[in-house]
């Protein structure tokens, strides 16, 4: 135990990032800055799901040589986190495009970018 | 090829092709990409439609497999039977939606191509079976969502749009992360799978997981009070999107909900409460809204979360046969009526439900928007009737009670706004509510057809004989067509229609219902002849009138309370619309369509309570409730109390009958009063008699008859206006039937159906000649007239006839209800009950005299000087009953025998009958000596006057050789002695009536409209405060659940 | 059964009897108020020359048919309640028509020329009729809860409707008599008796100082002497009914006298004793203790006398 191993590493950074997203999208007024606030917790979540899949001193989840099919299921990382992660992130990306779009709609049309302009309707 | 084209997994690929394809085409011809974006449409809906038809014939429910791979290795998606229902609906609301979004579409490809990705994202979000996949279409929906609220580009829709961005977003991270760490804890994304690896959920991790997953799912579904972002959507976005958004994207998440409900069993009880609140926060909320959409928003959240409600406690209560019916149901109804609200709102462009007035003018929208609101509302024979039915039905059986309240309240409320909104509509204005464009109006109309062919469906597949059932709607709506013939033949039409139903129904009857069979299409009949004396095209009367008197027949034939509650609720739809014709009904007709609807589901929780000790909606299986007996009798006692306008809960009831057209007022208090009394009837018959706890329940009911008859008649007699005098009468004289039926004894059940005839007959003759004055005069004041006599003979003896039948005098009928009445409270015990209602038959002279003199007696007004008679439709239907009355009265053993056999089937017979002679008990009565003596005494003082009087020259006394008593008759109020008339009567006793009741319920409803206005502080428009919610939401749900896992 | 003829030459028989005593009656009530006044007052007789007075006049005037019937209904009301009340207890010949109906149909059918007589006297035009009328109803409705109290409270005490019956129970002694044996029910109806029979405090209805007579205002000659007649029939019928249900009924004529022309001088020495209630006054008085003892008969009657 005098290593941490990668996927503790990985995994409390990302629930750091989630924290401090959350932090950046509740409290931060800006508009831009909630869009980031958000884009912090994808990556957050993204990290954590990777680290999900990892296992310690796992291999790469290739059956070749190094890996037989007998012990496969322990010693590979699961590669379906990682797969997902990647659709996740394309999907984040998407998001983030549409709040940014819709930013700078905002500012077009209220000249303001402060979320507590921003509450036309109410009750 | 027809396989490659049925393919379910079509509606996936070809919305992909083509939205992609959309943008590239419109570049070289616009024309083609909008056929190519119909015609994806058109298939996207037709393939599932078709599929449903496939699926019911037998075709196996769907399992599609990707990349070759079988489950759980690959993703999967499932096309059965519920995926098809949900599939087909919201691409046929996409479908209608797209034909209704044409101008806003119209050279926008890329706007087309993400309204076919929406729907797509939604058939996604139902058929996935892989957790993941789940996510990926929840995000595909609401990008594509996001996309479309952009289409209006205005501040408001801008922000609303950001802040529903912001919610939906966090929303799904939360989903996303809940997915992994389920996948995580099992090793599996797919649902099915998963849940046969549920035992490895749980520890600290697996909750987690579990809440981050259900509060992904639960935030879709808009939660109160982390809402207000939709609401904003709702408000602002395009109406065609926000319909697409109440409609499909809730339907989506709702059946996502669904599916995975199976893996977080623990929380269940968490969702039902939250959606419960829901739904019942919204409709307190929707109280205070005046801005149409978001109206319709808090409508729709409160209908999505009733839906989930239904989802989560059916299958709490492991009753998952219901699902289909009651969530099917609701999602149907919610479909066509919410979106086709939207789209009318968006194609009439106000934004105030106040600037909806003026829209009478325009009958044909006014009736799509009146069958809207009734679908929402729950009323039959649209489906979402059906699903409150079984779902009321289910939740009793499952000792839900307090849920039961809960939706039935919720649904009142809803009804308030909804209605009250349709009543502005109903109201006349200068200005008329803009229209836009024919393609806005025509998917509102399929969506109404679709309605109708849906409730259809819904009744058919309850067993029901949907087209006898549903036959009187069916009938109005087919007389409707009639609408440019003549009045006076659509009334004959009607009449034939009614006749002929009736005599094919009346001589099947037996028991109580040939009583009330007569009584109710008898009395209708000639209510139908008297309305023959308008010539005017009265839109809609003879419809509605004929829907109602049908409605009438199905009370008498249903054999289940679901049929019972159906004719109940055309009952009150009918009379609810025919009320609206009058003049000046405006202000009434809500609180008369509230407490209608109020006392409907009263009756419909009682009717849950009896099926849910019986396990069965037979009417005769009423008999066999044991230990809930008294509640079900207080819930169909009270339900039917409402509507009978018991003392408390008349409040609707004097501003109904006196502003309803003047032959329709003789049809409400006449004969359709008498319908709550066959109500009472049925509920103390089945129950009444059980001993224990309901003979509380009765001892309360006679209580409240006596207090209903006191006050009814005490406020008749400070009355100025005719028809509010007769209509106070009318609540008073029901009051006598409930306390005799509350008497559980034969006599007394004898006197009800005695007092209910006697009542039907003089009732109906002084509202017909009520009718006949407001005709010729112009005015219902009372004092305002005078002198009659000379004008309107006939009349005048009808009145008589009336007043004498009403007051008990012998010999006519009247005293034949006073004596039967007063010896069954004397045989009951029930001796201070007797001394009341002599008090209250007394107090009934003071009305009696003020009517009868103010009108026709006393000094004629200069302008009345050259009326004319009442018109001959008028007089012959009074005459009749006059003839009926006379008859009875000459004699009553006719009446009393049959009544007297018909309660012998229930309790054993204390009336002895010799002859003419009726004894009970403690005395007797000889109705036919008592009127020979009477005659024979009358004809001698009429001789002695005769023989005795020296005539001499006699003059005509003229007007002016009579005192005026000082009167200005310009403003008669100021002098005349006919005005306040028993105000030495106010002076003693005028402190018992003060507005107590009205004071009561109009705090009910301000307290309602503060509750609701302190639920909505919650809406502050600021998005990071919905944010905040939500995350609070989220742990809130951790803790709660937490700690009862 | 029932010998028609017969029955109706008794039931004229008893109509005139009552007929005439009733009008001696009117005439020894006007002495005796004389008497508390300190006048001389009218000779005992004087009803019957008004009578024949009225009857001598000439009418020219019409006010339309309902004015005419007026005087027919209420006469046939004051004929017809004695009709139903049998007079002597036993005797065949004074039985009337009482087997046609029980007490509730006498007590309805009091209403009856009331009623007939609003009518006729609204259809004469004058307001004095119909405020006389709008207060005699409004009366009427508050001193029938402690007559209608009473009259349970002896229904309940004898188990039956009957009045013949009512009588039967009474038999045999004073001391059976209602009351003695049910004082409180007794009481409230007698001072509802006072209401019925309007003497002060309770003659708001007729007023003659404040509109004039009320009521009968336009009536005159034969108009007003059928009224007369009717006065006379209708009260001796209700002291009947009195009688016959307090104080024991009567077997003999004597007796009957006797007793009616006590029960009677009741209201006469309270109305010759007290001034003019206003009619919402004697509303809220009626609707008070009279009611309060009407109860307590009853509450009395369930608690004491049944078990």
């Amino acid at each position: 135990m005098t290593e941490l191993p990668l996927s503790t590493i990985t995994l409390s950074t990302g629930f750091g990032l989630m924290l401090i997203g959350m932090w950046g999208m509740l409290v931060r007024k800006n508009i831009i800055r909630m869009i980031v606030g958000f884009s912090l917790i994808d990556t957050g979540i993204h990290m954590i799901m990777v680290s999900l899949g990892y296992i310690r001193g796992g291999t790469a989840p290739i059956i070749d040589g190094s890996v037989d099919r007998a012990t496969a299921l322990t010693r590979v990382v699961d590669p379906i986190p990682s797969a997902l992660v990647l659709t996740a992130i394309v999907i984040g990306l998407g998001i983030t495009a549409v709040m940014l779009a819709y930013a700078v709609q905002i500012h077009t049309h209220k000249e303001t970018l402060s979320i507590e302009d921003c509450s036309d309707s109410k009750w | 090829m027809v396989e490659a084209l049925s393919n379910p997994l079509n509606l996936v690929v070809v919305a992909l092709g083509v939205g992609f394809l959309l943008p590239l085409i419109d570049r070289s011809s616009p024309a083609l990409a909008r056929s190519l974006f119909n015609l994806a449409l058109v298939y996207q809906a037709a393939l599932p439609i078709l599929w449903l038809f496939w699926l019911a014939n037998g075709a196996p429910t769907q399992e599609i497999q990707t990349a070759g791979i079988s489950p759980p290795f690959s993703i999967n998606l499932r096309f059965g039977m519920e995926e098809a229902f949900f599939v087909a609906g919201v691409n046929l609301a996409a479908l209608l939606g797209g034909w209704y979004l044409t101008d806003l579409l119209r050279g926008r490809a890329a706007a087309m191509s993400v309204f076919l990705i929406l729907t797509m994202g939604v058939d996604g979000m139902i058929m996935t079976r892989d957790l993941f996949n789940l996510f990926i279409f929840i995000e595909i929906t609401a990008i594509a969502t996001f996309g479309l609220l952009s289409l209006e580009r205005n501040a408001a829709a801008l922000t609303a749009g950001f802040k529903y961005i912001i919610a939906t977003s966090l929303a799904s991270s939360f989903l996303l992360l809940g997915v992994m760490l389920l996948y995580y804890l099992t090793g599996t994304l797919n649902i099915d799978d998963m849940q046969a690896q549920l035992v490895l959920v749980h520890g600290p991790l697996g909750l987690v997981a579990m809440t981050l997953l259900v509060a992904g799912m639960i935030v879709e579904l808009k939660p109160y009070p982390a809402n207000g972002w939709g609401l904003d959507v709702y408000e602002n976005a395009p109406p065609g999107v926000a319909a697409m958004v109440s409609v499909g994207v809730s339907a989506g998440a709702l059946f996502a909900l669904y599916k995975i409900l199976p893996l977080v069993l623990p929380f269940l009880s968490a969702l039902a409460a939250v959606a419960g609140v829901t739904f019942l926060a919204s409709n307190f909320i929707g109280l205070k809204q005046k801005k149409v959409r978001r109206l319709l928003g808090y409508s729709s959240i409160g209908q999505m979360s009733l839906a989930a409600a239904a989802l989560v406690l059916l299958t709490q209560l492991d009753r998952g046969a219901a699902i289909p019916l009651v969530v099917g149901g609701l999602f149907l109804n919610h479909l066509f009526a919410k979106a086709g609200l939207f789209w009318l709102a968006g194609a009439l462009k106000q934004s105030d439900t106040q600037d909806w007035r003026g829209l009478r003018a325009n009958p044909r929208l006014l009736a799509l928007f009146g069958v809207l609101l009734a679908a929402l509302v729950g009323l039959p024979p649209f489906p979402g009737f059906w699903a409150k039915w079984e779902l009321v039905m289910q939740l009793s059986a499952g000792g839900l009670n307090l849920w039961v309240a809960v939706i039935l309240l919720g649904s009142l409320l809803e009804a308030v706004y909804l209605f009250r909104w349709f009543g502005q509509a109903m109201q006349a204005s200068k200005h008329e509510p803009t229209l836009s464009g024919r393609a806005h109006q025509l998917p509102v109309m399929v969506a109404v057809l679709g309605l109708f062919a849906a409730g259809h469906f819904a009744a058919a597949s309850f067993g029901v004989d949907a087209l006898r059932v549903l036959a009187p709607l069916y009938i109005g709506i087919a007389l409707m067509l009639l609408h440019s013939v003549p009045a006076r033949v659509q009334g004959l039409v009607s009449l034939v229609i009614v006749g002929t139903y009736s005599y094919q129904v009346l001589p099947a009857q037996d028991g109580i219902n040939a009583l009330f069979g007569a009584m109710l299409l008898g009395g209708g009949l000639l209510m139908l002849v008297a309305g023959l004396y308008r010539g005017d095209q009265r839109l809609g009367h003879y419809p509605l009138m004929t829907m109602l008197l049908l409605s009438f027949g199905g009370l008498l034939q249903a054999g289940t309370s679901l049929e019972f509650f159906v004719a109940w609720e055309f009952l009150t739809i009918s009379s609810y619309l025919l009320l609206c014709r009058g003049r000046d009904a405006a202000p009434h007709t809500l609180s008369y369509l509230i407490f209608s609807l109020a006392s409907a589901f009263l009756v419909l929780a009682g009717f849950g309570l009896a099926y849910a000790e019986t396990g069965s909606i037979a009417l005769a299986a009423l008999e066999r409730v044991e230990g809930n007996a008294a509640l079900v009798l207080s819930l169909l006692g009270l339900g039917f109390l409402v509507k009978a306008g018991a003392f408390g809960l008349h409040v609707w009831l004097p501003g109904a009958y006196a502003e309803a057209d003047d032959d329709f007022s003789a049809m409400l208090a006449a004969v359709f009063g008498k319908a709550a009394v066959f109500g009472l009837f049925i509920a103390i018959m089945s129950l009444g008699v059980k001993g224990g706890g309901t003979d509380i329940v009765m001892y309360v009911l006679g209580w409240i008859g006596l207090l209903t008859a006191f006050f009814g008649a005490l406020m008749a007699v400070f009355q100025e206006d005719l028809k509010k005098t007769l209509a106070y009468s009318s609540m008073g004289q029901v009051g006598y039937m409930v306390t005799a039926l509350a008497t559980g004894t034969h006599l007394g059940w004898v006197a009800a159906g005695y007092l209910s005839v006697n009542h039907l007959l003089f009732k109906g003759l002084l509202f017909l000649v009520a009718a006949g004055i407001v005709l010729r005069v112009g005015q219902r004041e009372m004092y305002r007239m005078g002198g009659l006599i000379s004008n309107m003979p006939v009349s005048f003896f009808g009145m008589m006839i009336g007043i004498i039948a009403l007051s008990g005098v012998p010999p006519l009928t009247g005293f034949g209800g006073k004596w039967l009445m007063l010896n069954a409270l004397l045989e009951k015990g029930w001796y201070w009950q007797a001394g009341f209602a002599f008090f209250a038959s007394a107090l009934a002279f003071l009305y009696l005299f003020r009517m009868i003199h103010t009108v026709f007696l006393g000094q004629r007004k200069l302008a009345h000087k050259d009326l004319r008679e009442a018109p001959l439709a008028l007089i012959v239907p009074q005459l009749v009953l006059v003839a009926v009355i006379l008859a009875f009265s000459v004699q009553p053993t006719w009446l009393v025998n049959p009544v007297a056999a018909i309660m012998a089937d229930y309790l054993p017979q204390t009336l002895e009958v010799h002859g003419s002679l009726i004894k009970s008990g403690l005395g007797y009565w000889d109705g036919f000596m008592v009127i020979n003596v009477v005659g024979a005494v009358f004809m001698v003082s009429l001789l002695i006057l005769l023989l005795l009087s020296r005539f001499m020259r006699v003059q005509r006394v003229k007007q002016f050789n009579i005192v005026f008593a000082a009167e200005r008759p310009e403003r008669p109020e100021t002098t005349h002695y006919a005005y306040d008339f028993y105000s030495f009567y106010e002076r003693a006793l005028g402190f018992l009536v003060l507005p107590r009741a009205t004071a009561f319920w109009n705090g009910v409803s301000e307290w309602s409209h503060s509750l609701g206005s302190g639920l909505r502080v919650f809406y502050t428009g600021n998005g990071q405060t919905y944010a905040l919610y939500i995350l609070l939401y989220v742990a809130l749900l951790y803790f709660a659940v937490g700690d009862s896992v | 059964m029932q010998n028609w003829p017969s029955q109706i030459g008794y039931f004229m028989l008893n109509l005139t009897i009552v007929g005439l005593y009733g009008m001696l009656l009117s005439g020894i009530v006007a002495r005796t108020l004389a008497k508390v006044q300190g006048r001389i007052g009218i000779p005992l007789y004087q009803p019957f020359l008004d009578l024949a007075k009225n009857l001598g006049k000439r009418t020219a005037v019409s006010h339309g048919v309902m004015f005419y019937l007026g005087p027919v209904f209420r006469l046939a009301g004051g004929i017809g309640t004695l009709a139903f009340v049998p007079v002597l207890y036993g005797s065949e010949i004074f039985g009337n028509f009482s087997m046609a109906g029980d007490l509730l149909l006498a007590m309805y059918f009091m209403f009856f020329g009331q009623l007939g007589m609003a009518l006729g006297a609204g259809e004469s035009g004058h307001p004095f009729s119909a405020i006389g009328i709008a207060r005699g109803l409004g009366q009427m409705t508050a001193y029938e809860v402690p007559f209608a109290l009473a009259i349970i409270a002896i229904v309940v005490q004898y188990d039956t409707l009957s009045i013949t019956e009512i009588v039967a129970a009474q038999q045999g002694g004073i001391g059976n008599w209602t009351v003695f044996t049910n004082p409180l029910a007794v009481i409230a109806a007698m001072i509802a008796f006072l209401g019925m029979t309007a003497y002060p405090p309770f003659d708001v209805v007729m007023a003659p100082n404040e509109i004039p007579i009320g009521p009968p205002t336009e009536y005159h000659s034969s108009y007003l002497a059928m009224m007369t007649m009717n006065q006379a029939v209708f009260a001796g019928a209700k002291l009947i009914l009195f009688m016959a249900l307090f104080f024991g009924g009567a077997t003999n004529l004597v007796e009957l006298v006797i007793k009616t022309w006590a029960i009677y001088m009741v209201a006469v020495v309270v109305g010759a004793a007290f001034p003019r209630f206003r009619v919402d006054q004697s509303i809220r008085f009626f609707l008070r203790y009279p009611t309060l003892i009407g109860i307590a008969a009853i509450a009395y009657t369930q608690a004491v006398l049944l078990p």
